[in-house]
């Protein structure tokens, strides 16, 4: 079975390379065209089928030279110093990743790091196809549980991920052990806590009387906000990642906060999401945001621009994105100020917000630079390496957390709750793949444009759950 | 009729081609010899590669739809049960509606607009071939790009709603990609906009071969204008039909680029195509063996029509 796969791989491979090499090959024909136009009024047939018979080692040889060239950038011999890294960019702010790796090159002067960064929404399926054929970066990013496709579970099952060692079993953080690894092994190293729950415009929430305490001065603030012209809530409606963070900040407090381990019952079979009373309420309250006028107009078909124009502009007051993105909002909006915080719960001692590492640092297994890779590691694991990271990405950093300084920066206003051990990792990481997310997110945005209701899209999550 | 109507010296060199009269052989020999010019083998390389690229890659790809891959790892091989699923998930077979009504529609209203523009810039008309150039042009710019102008245009902040807003009629205005009834209209408009061109020109050669002397005679006798594009003109171009809707259904049934930029496949799954859910499935939410088992009903559906399509449009074998 596996030789059938890999020669699936390897023609993916090699179509890759003819069709990179079609411009040459065509060139060839066309030369020999041109030449036998005018041959053909001379008639050197002799001559044509020289050229003819060149023709096709030439190609071949074009070819050749393609693979060659492109799998050439990996391969140095074993001890050396270079190594390559990919990560995935989704906006023209330079990369944290990119970033710590140039302050690795700039303390190491013999360490040359390549950088193979992928646009975010290629970046999944990218990383599969170079790990199955065998030329993907030494050091690729991934993220922990199975829930995309770039989770560390199903890639180390495949056996493409390197098992790490101590230095990345010391910065797992707690009860994530098992979305990192399995039978006591670790694929990924934590790079920073990101907190994933409301962004705030400060500025803006303060001009329209503070931000809501709970959920039900929030319906009132979205009424009052909505006849201003303005709403609560920017939301991208049309962008799926965006509704489903929303729907799981609304679980939050209802689901998570009273259950944590909410996601290890229903993997045991013990309760299903159409059968929980907390997810029922959690869907509810996407049309009580929707009729309390929470949302911008038209966001149903919103995209995350919605959300950076809302937020930057403050003609809405937050919107449901990771908490780093409020360094670059910002940086972007000139003078207003962001902050992160939790969605309102019903009563205030519900209140629970997700943060957890979400994305790591995985070496690949094929990897032929695997010291250079793992010195790199080591290096990124030092707590004076995981406070600059999180620092350059406004996250927060995947050790000290207990010690942080909450005190006045943009994560103040979760500070309490995260002290308290109120939070928990972001539920989709421990789901077991990316269809149940994908249906929660669809799933609302059909709840907000009316085509479904809340029972139909916990049943859709369930039967995904069983794919 | 039709046979007055074939050009004259196309329909008196056509027969002539394939015969070959006794005078002319010694002639035509020598002629053949001189541009006889290449070997069939020289054919080969490209064989191979469209062998390999083409035949082998898909057979192998085909071979999946029957296996549960997730595109990594180990996998088994689960019969027909990713075909099962694909009839039994309501998401597949809505896509499957939308697929065909998006290529019929479009096929029908651009092959109408296209005829209708063909017509009227085939002559006379002194700007009709910088106006051929303006209707031609979708067609060579990049769906992808025109798609987010048109995304644009239909966003909630966009023209058409400010336009709405502008004549009175601002209670209309909608986020009209993300309203599950309009949506796939809209996603129609654009489709509709972009393969017209391409139906104008494939008419516009058809109505080349169509001699003026015909049309005069005809309306000389008397026939109106409807009358002669009904009996003298249609007819003509019935070919040109053909090709023309052939392309059109295979070209809308795999449309792809367009409905991933507007809408994504939303809300809700209300403008998934068969196109769109094999990428969602084989490649953003990693189940191969799906994705794969939906690529074989799309090209099972595209091949019936295209079959069906040319016998329906076929010329007559007297023409």
């Amino acid at each position: 079975m596996s030789s059938i796969r890999n020669t699936y791989v390897l023609f993916l491979h090699i179509s890759c390379i003819l069709m990179s090499d079609r411009g040459h090959g065509s060139r060839i024909f066309s030369t020999t065209k041109s030449e036998r136009l005018n041959m053909a009024q001379h008639r050197h047939t002799a001559a044509m089928k020289v050229i003819g018979a060149l023709a096709v080692p030439t190609i071949a040889a074009l070819a050749l030279t393609g693979c060659s060239s492109s799998a050439g950038s990996t391969s140095s011999s074993n001890g050396s110093k270079e190594f390559s890294l990919s990560f995935a960019t989704s906006n023209t702010i330079e990369s944290p990743f990119q970033k710590l790796a140039e302050d690795y090159m700039k303390s190491h002067s013999d360490v040359k790091i390549t950088f193979n960064p992928q646009p975010n929404d290629s970046y999944d399926q990218t990383l599969r196809t170079q790990l199955q054929a065998g030329n993907a970066s030494d050091v690729v990013v991934t993220s922990p549980g199975s829930g995309t496709g770039r989770s560390i579970l199903p890639l180390a099952e495949a056996g493409f991920l390197e098992p790490l060692d101590d230095a990345a079993k010391e910065l797992l953080p707690e009860g994530s052990g098992s979305t990192f690894g399995h039978d006591g092994k670790v694929y990924g190293q934590a790079t920073e806590i990101t907190v994933a729950a409301l962004v705030s415009n400060e500025t803006a929430a303060e001009a329209a009387g503070g931000f809501p305490a709970d959920f039900s001065s929030l319906q009132e603030q979205c009424k009052a906000l909505e006849s201003s012209g303005k709403s609560l809530f920017a939301l991208a409606g049309a962008a799926p990642p965006n509704t489903g963070l929303m729907a799981m900040s609304l679980a939050a407090s209802r689901v998570y906060a009273e259950d944590p381990k909410w996601n290890d019952k229903r993997a045991a079979k013990e309760t299903t999401f159409a059968g929980s009373d907390g997810w029922k309420s959690a869907l509810q309250a996407v049309n009580t945001l929707k009729d309390a006028g929470c949302f911008q107009k038209g966001a149903a078909g919103g995209g995350f621009d919605a959300i950076t124009k809302g937020l930057a502009g403050g003609t809405s007051v937050s919107g449901f994105i990771p908490a780093p993105s409020w360094k670059q909002l910002e940086s972007a909006a000139g003078g207003a100020k962001f902050a992160v915080r939790a969605l309102p719960a019903e009563s205030s001692s519900k209140s629970y917000v997700f943060a957890s590492a979400n994305y790591a640092f995985s070496i690949n297994a094929a990897s032929k630079n695997k010291d250079a890779a793992k010195a790199f590691l080591d290096w990124a694991a030092e707590p004076e390496q995981t406070k600059a990271f999180a620092e350059i990405d406004g996250a927060l950093p995947v050790t000290g957390l207990d010690k942080y300084d909450f005190g006045s920066g943009a994560y103040k206003n979760v500070g309490d709750l995260i002290k308290d051990g109120k939070y928990g990792p972001l539920p989709n990481i421990q789901w077991p793949n990316s269809a149940v997310y994908d249906a929660l997110a669809t799933g609302v945005q059909g709840i907000i444009t009316g085509q479904k209701s809340p029972d139909q899209v916990l049943q859709a999550m369930d039967a995904a759950w069983g794919q | 009729m039709t046979a007055t109507m074939q050009p004259k010296s196309e329909a008196a060199e056509a027969p002539r081609r394939g015969r070959r009269t006794p005078g002319a052989g010694q002639n035509a020999r020598s002629r053949g010899r001189g541009l006889e010019f290449g070997h069939w083998w020289w054919a080969l390389p490209g064989i191979a590669l469209v062998f390999a690229i083409h035949y082998v890659a898909t057979g192998i790809g085909g071979f999946f739809a029957f296996t549960n891959w997730t595109g990594i790892g180990s996998f088994k091989i689960t019969g027909w049960a990713n075909f099962e699923a694909i009839f039994k998930d309501p998401t597949k077979v809505g896509a499957l509606s939308n697929t065909l009504f998006l290529a019929f529609g479009s096929v029908l209203l651009g092959n109408i607009a296209g005829l209708v523009i063909a017509l009227g810039l085939n002559r006379v008309l002194k700007t009709r071939y910088i106006l051929r150039t303006l209707f031609f042009m979708p067609v060579v710019l990049s769906p992808l790009a025109t798609a987010y102008i048109w995304k644009y245009i239909f966003d909630f902040d966009g023209p058409l709603n400010a336009f709405l807003k502008a004549i009175g009629a601002g209670d209309q205005a909608k986020p009209w990609l993300a309203d599950p009834q309009w949506a796939i209209w809209t996603v129609l408009v654009v489709l509709v906009w972009s393969s017209t061109g391409f139906a104008m020109v494939i008419f516009m050669a058809g109505l080349a071969g169509v001699p003026a002397e015909v049309e005069e005679a005809a309306a000389i006798d008397g026939a109106n204008l409807w009358q002669r594009f009904r009996n003298v003109t249609l007819p003509a171009i019935r070919p040109a039909v053909a090709i023309a809707t052939t392309l059109g259904i295979v070209q809308g049934l795999r449309v792809f680029d367009p409905i991933m930029a507007l809408t994504g496949g939303g809300p809700a799954g209300a403008t998934e195509t068969l196109a769109t859910q094999v990428y969602k499935q084989a490649f953003a939410l990693g189940n191969f063996g799906g994705g794969a088992a939906l690529a074989l009903v799309l090209a099972a559906i595209i091949l019936i029509f295209a079959v069906l399509q040319q016998r329906l449009t076929r010329s007559n074998p007297e023409d």
